[in-house]
């Protein structure tokens, strides 16, 4: 009895930091911001601002504001584009990687590396590469000379933008994506690889039949992560393409590749509305906990149990 | 039991180590401890210095805390998270009236200060003095003296839409024999929205009007859109992106754009006297100055001068007389002067202060300003909102090709339309 006592003290104790921590930083901002959503704050001495209550304006605002709906939009394409690239790239690379293949450990690093890059870093690091090293490129080689054409700039043209953020999504991405394959793909018995292949199965078949059944639960973890951190892109957002080339929607001009977090973060500190960010925030919330549970729901039933 | 203890003992030492450090920089014995907070980068280093030897001096320690410089944080956001958490600095800037309203409430009036008789460009509100000038600083088009020298162009008659259209398409036709890869430096992209709405901008609101004429931006802010000075503005415009380097203008970033110029790849640059240490560390030795803007057809015979940016104290200090006497001794004593002036590089804005700084274009700023030919900087009375969320993103169309010149009117007009309350 007063062992288990102890154990529950210990078990506490441990957990407090952490649990301190926690709450600190995640709970206690949470709950405060949607309640300065439904406020005018501004954290800022303005002459004759005071702290008041005004309801859902700032809710009724955003949803008429073309720059968040065009946000939403684009988001949801660039969420789309990123999650098949990264996963289709790296169960291809898990693939290649888990092979006999010489170096296999080295390809592993070399894949993960990207990973450990911060983002802001990689997002400048390929607006060189987008905006000079490629047009250089172009210019030495007479076959890809269009690229040298100031007018065919790959971050020139919102489409084109939107194709750079999913490929240096990609890069940074899959290396870790891959990881978790690899480790699904290991965890696969060799019992039914054998089997399989004495009952004269080729290995296509075999991939298709037995290693893409038997991942499928990291297909929900994995799927899960990189829509999540699509969602939630940020760092290479605001470094690679700051948001342009602008474009027209709704017959107001704005930002071509302006993803959520961007014009959250744009509403709330360029434009000063702290409030109106939070509220937005909360929508982006919201919107990010039904497709994450829609998804997981989705991938649970194709698992198959052991 | 001992376990326990022991571990718990552990945990307290742990979390009292994490709140310790935070009240351990205690004011030393002498004087007051004040925190400044700017947003210059470039000269964090020549304040950190003399905040040595004010310290010396005085026995008052200023802490300097410099933001910016980087597109992760501007000055404006870690004010706001310091005044959330508390712990606003004593010193701080701001850049003018829209800045001025956020923090309206906690910003000293200092009508009754020592320098203000020496200087016309402190921060006023309702005749009240609330802002100690940082420097003066000033934009035109600064151009490439020896290039256009070989070009046959006088630099002293651009000054209007007709001298510049001349002049650029003489310049682009010599293109191979000055060397050339465009003539002007320009940059109109997503990162440089500051240089189109805020600088450019400028040039609709204040070129050709007396000094502080407030006519146009309150037409504008009202509304009311004047169809031929914007008009005339959109050709200077299209003008400007038309003899850009497009890789520059649509995609390029500071480094890119100074870098051409500085480089003799561009005949002008659309940048002001802040990039001197720029071009000094690119080791550009050219002669230099600025030209008007010719965003008008009429002849506009004068560059935009102004304080940039304004120290105000914190009207909830502790220390507010440390604070005031650390921005007097800054105009009043000869180590303040010679940071302002030879280790900042800065135009001074007070007229006591005979040093003058060593960049070129700095120079040409001031010899601009002696002359009294100079334009306001009105753009700071819109928002930042409506600059770079909604200016911004029309001239970044334009300049990639996806609007012509009568679409960017149009939306030029609707977005100011749009200010009409």
């Amino acid at each position: 009895m007063k062992r288990r006592k102890q154990n529950t003290f210990i078990f506490w104790l441990f957990l407090s930091p952490v649990l301190f921590a926690f709450v600190v930083v995640i709970v206690i901002p949470f709950f405060l911001g949607i309640f300065y959503s439904f406020t005018n704050w501004s954290s800022s001495a303005r002459a004759d601002s005071v702290l008041t209550f005004i309801g859902l304006k700032n809710f009724y605002r955003i949803f008429r504001d073309p720059s968040f709906l065009y946000s939403f939009l684009i988001t949801i394409i660039y969420t789309f584009l990123n999650v098949i690239s990264i996963n289709v790239v790296a169960l291809v690379l898990a693939v290649v990687v888990t092979t006999k293949l010489k170096l296999r450990n080295l390809y592993r690093v070399g894949f993960f590396i990207p990973n450990l890059i911060g983002g802001l870093v990689l997002g400048y690091v390929w607006q060189f590469i987008f905006n000079n090293a490629i047009p250089a490129i172009g210019k030495a080689i007479p076959l890809l000379a269009g690229f040298a054409n100031a007018n065919n700039l790959i971050l020139g043209k919102v489409d084109s933008s939107i194709v750079a953020l999913v490929l240096v999504g990609t890069w940074q991405y899959a290396g870790y994506i891959m990881m978790i394959y690899i480790a699904a793909i290991e965890g696969v018995p060799e019992s039914l690889i054998e089997a399989a292949t004495i009952d004269g199965a080729n290995s296509f078949q075999r991939f298709t039949s037995i290693t893409i059944p038997m991942v499928a639960q990291a297909f929900t973890i994995t799927t899960f992560l990189t829509l999540v951190q699509s969602f939630k892109q940020f760092d290479i957002n605001v470094s690679l393409t700051a948001g342009g080339p602008s474009t027209m929607f709704m017959g107001k001009p704005i930002f071509g590749t302006e993803l959520l977090s961007l014009n959250i973060y744009n509403t709330a500190f360029v434009a000063n509305n702290l409030a109106e960010g939070q509220a937005k925030a909360v929508i982006f919330f919201i919107v990010l906990v039904i497709v994450s549970i829609i998804q997981v729901t989705v991938n649970k039933k194709k698992e198959v149990e052991m | 039991m001992k376990r326990i203890l022991a571990v718990a003992i552990i945990m307290v030492a742990l979390i009292g180590s994490v709140f310790a450090t935070g009240n351990k920089e205690k004011a030393p014995a002498k004087g007051v401890t004040i925190t400044l907070m700017q947003n210059k980068p470039e000269i964090d280093g020549m304040l950190k210095t003399y905040a040595k030897v004010w310290n010396s001096e005085t026995g008052n320690t200023v802490i300097i805390k410099s933001i910016g410089g980087s597109s992760s944080v501007t000055l404006g956001q870690q004010l706001k998270a310091d005044y959330a958490a508390g712990s606003m600095p004593d010193i701080f800037v701001i850049a003018g009236k829209q800045d001025y309203k956020e923090w309206a409430g906690i910003i000293l009036d200092l009508s009754g200060e020592k320098w203000v008789k020496d200087t016309s460009v402190a921060f006023k509100n309702n005749g009240k003095v609330y802002g100690f000038p940082v420097a003066i600083e000033g934009w035109g088009l600064a151009y490439n003296a020896d290039l256009l020298k070989k070009a046959g162009i006088d630099p002293a008659t651009l000054n209007n839409y007709e001298a510049y259209k001349a002049a650029f398409a003489k310049l682009d036709s010599m293109k191979t024999q000055l060397g050339i890869d465009s003539v002007v430096s320009m940059a109109a992209g997503p990162q440089m929205g500051w240089v189109t709405a805020d600088h450019n901008f400028n040039s609709l609101l204040a070129n050709g009007l007396p000094y502080g004429d407030m006519t146009v931006v309150n037409q504008l802010l009202n509304g009311q859109v004047d169809k031929k000075r914007l008009s005339e503005y959109a050709d200077w415009v299209g003008l400007l992106f038309k003899y850009a380097d497009k890789k520059i203008l649509t995609t390029g970033n500071y480094d890119a754009q100074v870098g051409a110029f500085a480089s003799q790849k561009a005949v002008f640059l659309h940048q002001g006297n802040w990039v001197d240490p720029n071009l000094k560390a690119a080791k550009a030795t050219f002669k230099m100055g600025f030209a008007p803007h010719g965003s008008m057809h009429t002849t506009t015979d004068g560059i935009f001068v102004a304080a940039p940016s304004y120290y105000v104290i914190n009207s909830k200090s502790k220390n507010i007389a440390a604070a005031k006497q650390f921005l007097n001794d800054m105009v009043y004593t000869s180590q303040g002067q010679d940071f302002m002036v030879t280790k900042a590089d800065m135009i001074p804005a007070f007229s006591n202060i005979k040093l003058n700084p060593s960049g070129q274009l700095s120079k040409s700023v001031q010899k601009w300003s002696k002359e009294g030919k100079i334009y306001s900087w009105d753009q700071y009375y819109f928002t930042g909102d409506f600059r770079s969320l909604t200016l911004a993103p029309i001239y970044n169309q334009f300049a990639n090709g996806s609007i012509n010149e009568a679409k960017f009117i149009e939306l030029m007009t609707k977005a100011f339309e749009s200010l009409k309350k």
